[in-house]
């Protein structure tokens, strides 16, 4: 993959991630963290790649139409990847609203995946979440 | 400032315990460093207990790296803090497993732990009025010579490059980027989203089975790895997960100690 992909690749995913952390209407931090880890821990993005998605010049002029259409086009086992870290990051926070079950929605739609599929996501997704869940109770 | 002033006499009024070990690590950074860093850590850790007692509950871990990450998802301390009291931490405890720490690192973190202070005084006692002087660097004992005066500016100058190193790791592993306007972006985001919920819930479009999703997150780990249909692939995608993850914290790891070690080279050469 060249830089240009991935660079293309970690926008789609800060965008689809951020999207579903906004969806949940709450931030918490651990959701903040399990992205970035995320990003480099599964999906293999360098530190540079990581920052330089982020910048205004890739992420600013792009809406969640455009995050829908660049998904669809990735090849399977990537836009799988991403299906499942966005359902790691609504189960990290241990609730799911309904604009985040919406989000979820469009992006299994758009890659079309069957229902098998999306369950199997679901699971590995409730998985890696419970490692990424960094040890401590809620604040109160 | 002379030997017998502090820049932390305020503290006395809010944690005596914490006053007593922020004033020994003053007493320190010139004739001890890794002294000075205990007491910080100390300091740090002893700032985190009571704050862990004030505004958590449930079992958190006494260990301090997790009683810190604990407070900053909670929300109890705020990022910058965070960063400082990790920095501390760090420090504090390459000093104990021998790494030596030089006397500007020593100061800097003494200065970090100068700004803690007044925000933790507020956050111990709430709609106090905590008035921070300029930090006033303790004096060193007898007046230092031109070659460590070149030592010092040297460390200085790693110190900020290990910190702009670091700031970038965590920069990269946050969501938004520094300069991104976070309210604004989650506004322009939560219009994008219920427009799209509007036009899908128009269009009939099928929701996903969302009874499906509760039940996984409602079950035991242990459940869902002994399901028959997704037991092997969950149990896969954990192994791998894990050694990525593990991946990644290595590499973390290791730029820590190259961090020290740059430090560690650097204070050598003074002694050759």
């Amino acid at each position: 993959m060249t830089d240009s992909d991935q660079l293309h690749l970690a926008t789609l995913w800060f965008l689809s991630a951020r999207a579903m952390a906004v969806a949940g209407e709450e931030m918490p931090t651990v959701q903040e963290a399990a992205t970035g880890l995320y990003a480099q821990a599964i999906l293999g993005f360098t530190e540079e790649i990581c920052c330089e998605a982020k910048d205004a010049e890739y992420i600013s002029n792009k809406t969640l139409i455009d995050c829908l259409s660049g998904v669809r086009q990735l090849p399977r086992e990537l836009a799988e990847k991403i299906l499942t870290g966005i359902m790691m990051i609504s189960y990290s926070d241990r609730s799911m609203k309904p604009l985040e079950v919406r989000w979820a929605s469009m992006l299994a739609s758009a890659i079309e995946v069957s229902p098998d599929e999306f369950q199997r996501c679901c699971v590995n997704a409730r998985v890696i979440a419970s490692m990424l869940r960094p040890h401590g109770a809620p604040a109160s | 400032m002379s030997k017998s002033e502090t820049n932390f006499q305020f503290l006395e009024r809010f944690d005596k315990r914490v006053a007593l070990l922020a004033k020994q690590a003053e007493e320190y950074v010139h004739t001890d460093p890794d002294s000075c860093m205990f007491k910080l850590r100390l300091m740090v850790e002893t700032m985190a207990k009571k704050l862990t007692s004030l505004q958590m509950r449930g079992d958190i871990s006494q260990d301090l790296g997790a009683m810190l990450g604990a407070l900053e998802r909670g929300g109890v301390v705020p990022r910058r803090q965070a960063d400082s009291m990790h920095a501390i931490r760090r420090d504090g405890n390459a000093a104990v497993h021998g790494s030596p720490t030089p006397v500007p690192t020593a100061m800097r973190r003494l200065r970090e732990a100068y700004k803690i202070s007044g925000w933790f005084c507020k956050m111990v006692k709430r709609g106090s009025k905590v008035n921070l002087d300029e930090f006033n660097p303790p004096e060193p004992p007898v007046p230092m010579d031109s070659a460590t005066k070149q030592l010092h500016g040297k460390i200085d100058k790693l110190e900020e490059s290990i910190e702009e190193r670091r700031l970038a790791t965590r920069e990269s592993l946050l969501m938004f980027g520094p300069q991104e306007n976070v309210k604004e972006v989650t506004r322009r985001i939560t219009e994008e989203l219920k427009a799209l919920d509007n036009v899908a819930a128009a269009a009939g479009e099928p929701t996903i089975d969302a009874d499906f999703v509760a039940l996984v997150m409602a079950m035991d780990l242990e459940q869902i790895e002994e399901d028959p249909r997704h037991g092997g692939s969950s149990r896969q995608a954990k192994r791998d997960a894990e050694q990525q993850l593990t991946g990644i914290k290595k590499h973390l790891a290791e730029r820590e100690e190259a961090f020290l070690a740059e430090r560690t080279f650097l204070l050598e050469q003074r002694k050759t």
